[in-house]
Order: C-alpha cells, then structure tokens, then sequence
C-alpha cells in the first residue's frame, strides 16, 4: 500500500512538471472534423487536407478574405486575346529546403495530376479548366508531354487552353494546380512524398512541423523565407481531430482549442451563454444537401420516380424551414435551387448566381396542398395508389443527417397519404457505391463546390455525367450545357450566366433533385484571434491573415 | 510439451492462412469502392483497379498478396492515407493501442482480482453487495460514457489531464482512455472472481485446508484464488485482445490515433480500403490465435491435471 | 404364504425354492428416505429458488421491466415515432424538443409555480429527446427489442456456447483442435465484414441482428464451457462413471454439466449487455432495427451523441439496462445455487 501512494505521488508530481511546461509561442489551436488524408495534390481529397496543403504551399494565385483570386507566386499574368493562352510572371520565392520556386515546378505538379488522373484531375479536363490535350491524357493515357503547358523560362508559365474559360485564374488557388519541386520528389523513395515533415516541401506562409499518416494532432509553423513572411502574424497552427462535435464544445472551454466548429444541438447551447454567444460565428460550409431520385426502370417500384410530378409532390412536401431551424440548427440555409447561394458570384455585376431563393417557388416550397395536387395527378398518370421507397443516408456523414432523414419522412408520409419512405441508414462507402451501381430510390446526398462557378452544380446533371445519380436525361439541358462549356456562351459572359439559369431552371421545373439545405458550419472563435478568412469553396479556411492577441 | 507448442504454431499459421483467405474474399464481396470517388470516371478508376492488380483472378491475387505480406509488404492504402505504406501508419497505431489497452488491462485485472476476493471474503456483506453493484453498472455503462465523464471532471472541471490524448506526454495523457477501458475489463474479473472463488470456498479440498489450520492470506492466493483461476484467464483472454486492437469511440473522442478507428476508417469510411481490413484483420487473428495459445498452456499451469497437450499429442 | 411354508421338521432338510417364493418390490419405493419429505429435483430447485430472497428481487424487478415493456409506451398519448410539435402564430413549427423531465403537478406542487415554456401543459416523465419525442414511450419501446435481444442471448450461450465448448473439451484431440480453429477463423473476421456480407442476402432487420449474434455471440461461452470441461473431465466422479460404461453423451451433459453451471450462468449474465450494445451497433450501420424504431442500445447511443446538451437523455436507458442485469444476475445467482446445491445454504 505504501508502495502503492508512493508511486502515486511520484506520478503527480511528474504530472504537475508536465503541465506547467507550457510553450510561450502563439500558436492557434484549430479543430479539424476528419484526419488530413493525404498531402498529396493528386491523392487529397477531403477539405481538411485541402487546408493543410494551402497551409504549407502557394499556387499561383491565393484567395483575399471575399473569395477572389489574387496573386501568389504569380506576380501578374497576360492573357492573350482570343483568351487561351495565359502566361504567368513568377516572383522570387523559395523552397523550405532554399530552392527557388520556378516555373518548373508547376509544369511538373500539372503533368503529374493529369498523369495520375486522381480524383480532381477532371479540374484540367473540357468539363472545367479546358487545359489543352487534358482529356487525352486523363482518359486516353495520352503523353503527359503533351499538356497545354510550358516552363518558357524560370519565372515563366504558360497555360494553353482549349477553350477561353472566364473563372480559370481562380481555379489556380485550387491545390491542385499547386507546385511540387520535381528534384525534391525524384529523391524520395516511392509513395513517401507528403507522409512526413521531411518528405513535404513547402513554399507557403507555414511549414509542416509535425505529421504522421493517420494522426490526430499535427502543427505547422510559421515560414520565415515565406516570400509574404510580413502577412503572417501566427506563430503556427495546431490541429486537433476531434471526432465526436459533442466533444467540440467543452474542448473549446477549457482552452485547448481556439477555433472549433459545434454541432446545431450546442449551437442552443452556446446562444443562450453570453461569452459565447459572442464568439459563435457562422460561416458556409459550401456543400448542399440533397434528395436524389433514382429514375431508372428497376429502381423504385419500376421506374416510379420517372415521373416529375410525383418528385414535385414529395420535394413540395419537405418543410425546409423546419430541418433547418429545428434539426440542423447550425445556422444552415434552407434552399430552394439547384446551384446553392453563398459561392458564385458573377463578375460583371457581383450579384450571387442564387441569391434569389424564391426564383423556383412554382416548382419547389413548402406547401402540402400543391404537393397533394401533385401526387393525385402522378397516381393518375401511374395507375398506382401507394408507394413504398427507401431512402438511402449515410450515418456517419454528421450527427444531423439521421434526424433530417426522419423529419423527412414524417413530412412527405404527412403531407401524401399512401407514399411510405422506408429509412435505410448505411456507411458512406455503401451509399456512395448503392449511388453509383443505380441500385436506390431515393438518397440523401450532398454536393460541395470544387470551384467558384454554378457550374460545380450543373454539370452534374447532364446525359451521363458520373455524377447523375438520377439518370435524367434532357436534350435540350445537355445543349445548354455545352453551348456553356465549350460553345457559344463561352466568350460572352451575361449570356453564358443567363443560360445556366435557363439550364437550373429545366432542372427544378422536373425536380430532378430536391434540393435540402446549404450547409453552415457554426464555429467559436476565442475572443482575441481575428483575420482567420472562411471560404464556402475550395479552402475553407485560410489563416495568413489570421492574429492572436 | 515442445512438440505440442510447434504443432499448435504450425496448425495457427494454417489458421491465419484461411483466416486471410476469407477476409481476402469477403472483402471483395463487400459493398463499397476500394477507390471511392465521386468525381472520376468509370475509366479512370477502372485503370486504378488494374493498376493494383484487382481485376486479376482472386487466387493470383492471393498468391501475390501473401507473397509480399511474407516479405513484411502490407502494400498501401486504396483510399485511406494512400500515400503511405501502411507499416508505417500502422507502427504508430499499433505502438499507441497497445500502450493503452495494455494498461487498462493491466489495471481492470488487478482491481478486478482484488474486488472479486474482497467480495468472496465478504460474502453476503456489503461489500459483495457493492462489488456486485459496481460490475452491473461496469459492464451496463459503455467505457466511452464513462471516458466523457472522467473527461469531463478531471480534464474540464478541474484540468489536471489533457483535454486531448497528446503524445508527446503519452503516460500522462493515457491516464482518462485506459482507466475507462480498464472497467469493463474490471467488472468482469471481479464477477468472475467472486463467483468462482465462493464456488472454490465450498469445495472439499479447501474445508481439508482449513482443517488442517491453514488460513488467511496463503489459503485465499495458494488454494482458492488459483483453483478459480481457469475461467478467469478463459473471459480475460478476449478482453485482453479486444483492448490491444483498441476502441473506436474512445479513440475518436480523446483524439488518439489507433488502430480501432483505422479499422472503421478502412471499412466504413468514404470506401473499403482492402489493404487495410486485411493488415488489421491479419493483426487481429494472429493475436487472438496467439493468447488462445497461451491460455491453452496456462491451463496446464494452472492445474496439473488438465493437460491440452498431452491429448493434443494423442490424436 | 407363511401357511404353505409351514411342513413338518424332518421333511425340511432340502429345500427347493419356488417361483412364488420371491416377490417384486416394485411397489415399494426403497430410495425414499423416510426421514425426509420426498421431493423431486425440480421441485427441490423451484422451492430453493423462491426461498432465495435476491433470486425473488431478480424476478421481481424483471418482471417489472416485461410489464413496462408491454404497457409503458401506451401509458401516455405520444406514440414511440411521434414529433410533439405545433404550428405557432407565424405558422413556424415549434417542435417539443430537448425538454427536461417534467411533470407539471409536481413542479407546482413544489415550487408553488406554473412550469414555464411552451409545452409546459405536458407531462414528460423521462423528457423528450433531440428530435422532439417523448423518452418515456421511446424507453419501453426500445425495452422489448432490448428484451428479445436478451432472451435470444441466453438462448443461443445456453445452447450452442454451452454445447460447443462442452463437446470440444471433452473430446479433446483432434475434435478439440478442429472445433478450437473453426472459434479462432469465426471470431477473426471484423463483424462489420460478416454483417455487410450478409446483409446482402438477406433482409435488414431483426433477423439479420439475430443471425449476427447466432454467428459470434457463443463464443465466449463455448471458452468457458471448455476451460470447464478441462477441469472437471480428468476428475475421479468422471472416470468412475467412463469405467461403469457410460456414454459420453451422459457424460457430458449428466455428470459434468451440473457441476460446470457456476461460471456458465456468470457468463450468460454478462454476455447480454454485449449482446445489447452489438445489437446497437448494427443498427447503426443500417443492418438492425430500422429508424425511428429504437432499442435501449440505440438509446444509449442517441443520449450519448447529446450528452453535453441534454443530459438527462441517457439516464433512462442505462438506467433500465442496468435493472434489467441487476435482475438478472439475481436470477441466475439464485438459480446457480438452487440448481447446483451445494453451498453452504443447503
């Protein structure tokens, strides 16, 4: 028993020793959902690592706090005048390891991504960035040579493009267009690149202090040959994983997190507490949930949600009001269009693409009356009295999900008699495969957008597009579409903004999808840190302006 | 007794065999993309597909599987951390796991034990009826509830541990995870070793023992507790491997980078990782297979008269 | 009789036995002990049973919690799926959620004031949960899939565990190391994998969570019921009953069964909160019950996700789970000693 106290206290004294060995520097505590997956551009492809990589490296062009595209490691560019050609002037930059950032290093890093042909490859392909050769290589295994690009000199990079693409220099803060230093990754062994502090290089306001594959914990530092080094007022940054949201408000008390995002049940909570109710700041999220309807033969008894006017009665069923404003409580926007507000705003007048929420109110709201009206006429036209769907959510996509599925099903079983929604929760993985093997009725789904432009959305729902879960098809979208990507709208673009909405209005008018809510993310913020930048696309956030007192 | 130990290793990497066989084909089975992508096309992941070899006849796959896993490969992630080697990402896993679990196994065994005899001491009294108490609610009450309570009072109310599991303080930092791992753990020994140690009390052989004037400590540890030893070892051995692959919820809470949230990272997360359910799996089954060993061994220790190894050599 | 046997002396000399000399004791009971009322074992184990006052407790309390689970969600208005809610002035929805316990009588009768809030005229004996349902129909709800659960549990540790384990020790040798690979190959492929495999050849549901515990839920019984048989099988009783020339089967299940039931029913107590808590588990990944349906597993887990912001959402379950061992446990410490007697209460 002596023993036993004696080991005891020696224990606590060793503790007490621990705690107070505090570090003086100021470094941000920051809450990330999920691991950082890779740090690899070609293989990352979660928004927590999007952060890290931007963290650590710059592109060509960076975000200002609105989200426009202004000059990193570009000091200007020149776009010729047909606007296929552009040509970026680089500024003096440097490696962490003393080496010059050149124009080298992105014509490696493109090659390599349209090499690769990951998961965002398809940024270079005519369905976005319109990279010239892009789609031969990514889906061809044509020569990675043959990418539209070129290192004329060290500080020169020119990209040639199929097609004049208005949004394409703010594709460039997008980390895949980011640079890798080709000497540096030709000396490591295969597959290690980005697995550790030692094997990343970076050129951007942090490097990467601490960070092994599958961590809970990593930190940057603050760069000092960082070629902006007098923006950034950090020390560095510390990232926690915190896997439970519930978790996220107490760590946020106690002070080991300075930036955490809380789940809708502590957003009540956090209201009604005065400290915090002032630090509670909420920002978008970016992504859009939504129901995707299955319309092909042999899902949904036989094809039943074919039918346009039976998707119009159950999405005129949902109250969205309701989900947003009792079950996801996070400061989520109900939506009523297919492109969510909040990421694409036109150039020529700054109006956001869906800033009109009522613009659809003939086809999609919240009203049981035109709903039952809908679904009389689809039982007429169908033959068929009762329905009987599963829907289809994943149960780990957030702790909301499961209760706007259920809220969902008490609305439409409430507002169309006879259509029973059998809930199916599931992993991400089964969804997504269930999704993408056409074997659902109706899914719970959500979209984030990969670039500032409505078209993150739209191109979705063409003929065959992968991302069509629906499997709708209409030719005259289909044109729409094309005359924006690579045909007549390209150049002129009024129009070209005039016609995507022409294109989300065929998609609402059938409600090919249902769209839900925007989501929000609800973070505190410790008084005293200022400058952090929140972005709903591309980097969520973004810290070289970032200060803490 | 060698000879039995060399035909038990030789009949378990048999096992392990079939065991990674089964996963290695189950797996596939599975719904869920070893490559989830929502942005790449059917081509394009099809090319991964042939790029690892899955579009091979499984046997060939096998083969080459076990080819490079007896070379110490496990390969790299499909879609988890798929830069990496997965030895790698592992290592750290294993390392942190380990250490966790192995103290509250450590902990929950030796508290469980010495509230069990108290209680067998006690029979009847209030003691037994508080261990009682105590190993319902131990084993009703999840760990990862009671890891948020301990979290609670003694990281936010009064912060004396990390909030969050910190691994360059790890023996500090492991305190709250391991003391609430330890309690299932500890319920269940101190159940067992009260009923059993009630059980042994009775026997015959123990009435002799006390007739012939022994008593005390050296009767409880020499006679009883040993004799009640054999189905404790049997519900620890679970436990103890149950505890060293770690616990997904307390892992995801405390913020510990382990191998229970590699697992359901590498089978439910955006898809199934194949390399990695079948590196864990392989994890899991050689150490289970392994303790089984062991207890079989320990039961011949434990009782002489019980000999595993000498039917074994039988048959 | 006596009157036949009666001859004269000098004819007695050699006497033959007759068949009717000898008589059937068939009707004459010679194993009953005149000192003691006679009572057959079954008998004997009810009466030590019910003496058992804890053993009484146990099925008391069990018997409590059976008939909640059978009346408790009727006993107010709101179903187990059902939202309170209502439409305000605004025509914004104002759902019942998050609401503490609260009993309005009671509140009055103690403070001496109305409860305040919008669903104040209600009476919500365990609160309402996240979603704006009512915790005490959800409770007992969940109670009878939990209950099934249990049953099942013991069921299949009683039957297959028990078996398996007993069979494997006692044959030892190669049955022993066979039946030992298949536990090991059984036990080491993830649940999850087993689960979605299946669930693709069957319905979700409780059948699924049934065969899912039926695959991996008697394992830990059969180690026990062999670590037993090992014990138990090198003991002299055991090889005086081999050597009059009894079957295994006898035994097994005979002689050395009764005398393993100590660990065996400490082992089926405490395999059923795992059994819960799995059952939990898959209904989380989409293979057991099927929202808004609920178990006392997915309850704890619900009040789990919320238990910084509500909670008072985890009691009832954990509450109920606990009883629910409590009385069992009594149950089987009552059983153990009725059934095996012979502890000192004999």
């Amino acid at each position: 028993m002596k023993k036993l106290f004696c080991m005891l206290l020696a224990l606590v004294m060793l503790a007490s020793c621990a705690v107070s060995a505090v570090a003086e520097e100021k470094y941000l505590g920051v809450m990330l959902s999920t691991n950082v997956m890779s740090l690899d551009t070609n293989l990352a492809t979660d928004g927590e690592s999007f952060e890290v990589i931007a963290d650590c490296i710059d592109g060509l062009m960076q975000m200002d706090a609105d989200g426009a595209a202004i000059p990193a490691i570009a000091e200007s560019y020149d776009l010729s005048d047909d606007g296929t050609v552009y040509t970026f002037h680089l500024r003096d930059a440097k490696w962490s390891n003393g080496a010059a950032v050149t124009a080298k290093d992105f014509e490696f890093a493109w090659k390599r991504i349209a090499k690769e042909a990951g998961e965002y490859a398809y940024l270079l392909d005519t369905s976005v960035g319109c990279v010239k050769n892009a789609d031969a290589i990514i889906y061809e295994g044509a020569d990675p040579d043959t990418l539209g690009v070129k290192a004329i000199d060290d500080k020169t990079f020119e990209v040639t493009l199929e097609v004049p693409v208005s949004f394409f220099p703010s594709l460039m803060y997008f980390p895949t267009f980011y640079p890798i230093n080709e000497e540096f990754y030709n000396s490591l062994e295969e597959g290690t690149y980005g697995t550790s502090p030692e094997t990343f290089l970076c050129n951007g306001a942090f490097v990467l202090e601490d960070y092994t594959p599958g961590t809970a914990t990593l930190s940057v530092k603050k760069n000092a040959d960082y070629w902006d080094a007098d923006r950034v007022k950090l020390d560095g940054i510390k990232y926690q994983v915190v896997g439970s949201s519930d978790n996220a408000l107490t760590a946020y008390r106690t002070g080991a997190l300075d930036l955490v995002t809380i789940s809708g049940n502590q957003v009540a909570a956090a209201q009604k507490d005065a400290s915090l109710s002032q630090s509670l700041k909420v920002t978008g999220a970016g992504y859009m949930w939504y129901l995707s309807f299955s319309q092909t033969e042999k899902n949904a008894q036989n094809g039943k949600l074919a039918n346009a006017n039976l998707r119009l009665a159950i999405t005129n069923a949902i109250d969205r009001d309701n989900l947003v404003d009792n079950y996801v409580m996070d400061g989520s926007l109900a939506t009523y269009t297919a492109v969510p507000p909040q990421f694409a705003a036109s150039s020529t007048t700054g109006e956001d693409f869906s800033a009109d929420q009522d613009a659809f109110l003939d086809y999609v709201g919240y009203d049981p009356e035109k709903a039952l009206e809908y679904f009389e006429t689809a039982k007429a036209e169908l033959g068929v009295d009762s329905f009987e769907f599963t829907m289809i959510y994943g149960n780990n996509e957030g702790d909301e999900v499961a209760k706007v599925a259920q809220a969902i099903k008490e609305d439409v079983e409430d507002a169309l008699p006879g259509l029973v929604i059998n809930l199916q929760p599931m992993t991400k993985a089964e969804r997504l495969d269930k999704m993408q093997n056409d074997n659902y009725d109706v899914a719970l789904t959500r979209w984030g957008p990969d670039y500032a432009d409505p078209m993150t959305y739209l191109g979705m729902w063409i003929t065959d597009n992968s991302n069509n879960y629906g499997f709708w098809s209409n030719a005259e979208y289909d044109q729409l579409i094309k005359d924006c990507t690579i045909g007549a709208y390209i150049t002129d673009y009024d129009a070209r903004w005039a016609a995507l909405f022409e294109a989300e209005t065929l998609v609402m008018q059938e409600a090919v999808i249902a769209p839900l809510y925007t989501k929000a993310n609800a973070n505190l913020i410790t008084s005293g840190v200022a400058g952090v930048e929140f972005h709903p696309v591309a980097l969520n956030r973004v810290y070289k302006n970032a200060t803490i007192e | 007794m060698l000879k039995y130990v060399l035909k038990r290793i030789g009949m378990a990497l048999l096992t392990l065999l079939i065991i990674t066989f089964l996963l290695f084909f189950l797996v596939r089975v599975m719904p869920g993309n070893p490559f989830p992508s929502e942005r790449m096309s059917a081509e394009q992941i099809a090319n991964k597909r042939a790029e690892m070899g899955l579009d091979d006849p499984i046997l060939t796959q096998f083969v080459r599987y076990m080819g490079n896993v007896l070379q110490g490969d496990f390969g790299k992630g499909t879609s988890l951390y798929n830069g990496a080697p997965i030895k790698t990402v592992l290592s750290t896993a294993i390392s942190n796991s380990f250490r966790i679990g192995g103290a509250a196994i450590v902990l929950g065994t030796l508290v469980g034990l010495l509230l069990g005899i108290t209680a067998a001491l006690n029979k009847g009294k209030f003691l037994d009826g508080f261990c009682t108490v105590f190993s319902i609610l131990g084993v009703c009450v999840p760990s990862y509830v009671f890891l948020i309570f301990l979290q609670y009072t003694f990281s936010f109310k009064i912060p004396f541990f990390p909030y969050f599991f910190d691994p360059t303080r790890f023996a500090f930092s492991a305190v709250i995870p391991s003391l609430s791992l330890s309690l299932f753990t500890m319920s269940t020994i101190a159940r067992f070793t009260r009923n059993e140690m009630v059980e042994v009390f009775d026997s015959d052989y123990v009435r002799l023992a006390e007739a012939k004037g022994m008593y005390g400590r050296k009767l409880v540890l020499k006679h009883v507790l040993r004799n009640a030893l054999i189905p404790i070892v049997t519900v620890l051995a679970p436990l103890v491997v149950d505890l060293l692959t770690g616990a997904l919820v307390v892992e995801k809470i405390y913020g510990i980078n382990g191998i229970g949230k590699l697992m359901v990272d590498a089978i439910a997360g955006e898809g199934i990782d194949y390399n990695y359910v079948l590196a864990l799996g392989i994890l899991y089954s050689a150490l289970y297979i392994g303790i089984m060993l062991v207890v079989d061994l320990l039961y011949g220790v434990l009782d002489p008269r019980i000999r595993v190894s000498a039917k074994g050599e039988e048959a | 009789m006596a009157k036949k046997n009666v001859q004269p002396a000098a004819a007695a000399a050699a006497y033959v036995p007759v068949k009717e000399d000898f008589v059937l004791l068939s009707h004459r009971d010679i194993r009953t002990d005149a000192n003691f009322a006679s009572q057959s074992y079954w008998k004997g184990v009810f009466i030590h049973f019910f003496k058992n006052r804890r053993a009484v407790v146990g099925l008391a309390i069990i018997t409590v919690i059976i008939f909640f689970a059978i009346v408790g969600p009727a006993m107010n208005s709101f179903g187990y799926r059902d939202i309170v809610q209502y439409r305000n002035e605004k025509n914004k929805r104002v759902v019942a959620k998050g609401i503490e316990p609260q009993i309005p009588w009671l509140h009055k009768l103690l403070t001496g004031e109305e409860l305040e809030g919008n669903f104040a005229e209600y009476t919500f004996l365990f609160g309402t949960d996240d979603l704006g349902r009512d915790l005490w129909t959800r409770t007992w709800y969940g109670a009878r899939v939990s209950l099934l659960i249990a049953f099942v549990t013991i069921i299949i540790d009683m039957i297959i565990g028990m078996s398996y384990g007993l069979i494997s020790g006692y044959f030892g040798g190669m049955v022993d190391n066979v039946m030992q690979r298949f536990v090991e190959i059984t036990n080491s492929v993830p649940r999850l994998v087993i689960v979605s495999v299946l669930a693709i050849f069957m319905p979700k549901g409780m059948g699924l969570v049934i065969v899912a515990l039926l695959l991996t839920e008697w394992i830990g019984m059969s180690k026990i019921a062999r670590a037993e048989m090992l014990k138990i099988k090198e003991q002299e009783y055991v090889l005086a009953s081999r050597t009059l020339g009894a079957r295994s089967g006898h035994i097994i299940f005979k002689e050395i069964l009764p005398n393993t039931i100590g660990p065996i029913i400490t082992q089926v107590m405490f395999s059923i909160p795992t059994a819960i808590f799995t059952e939990a588990f898959l209904s989380f990944v989409g293979v057991g019950i099927v929202l808004p349906q609920c178990s006392v597993g997915t309850l704890i887990e619900d009040g789990f996700n919320n238990i910084t912001t509500l909670p008072y959402q985890i009691l009832p379950p954990i509450l109920v789970l606990a009883l629910l061992m409590l009385g069992f446990n009594f149950i089987g410490d009552g059983l153990r000693e009725a059934l095996a007697p012979k502890l000192e209460d004999m």
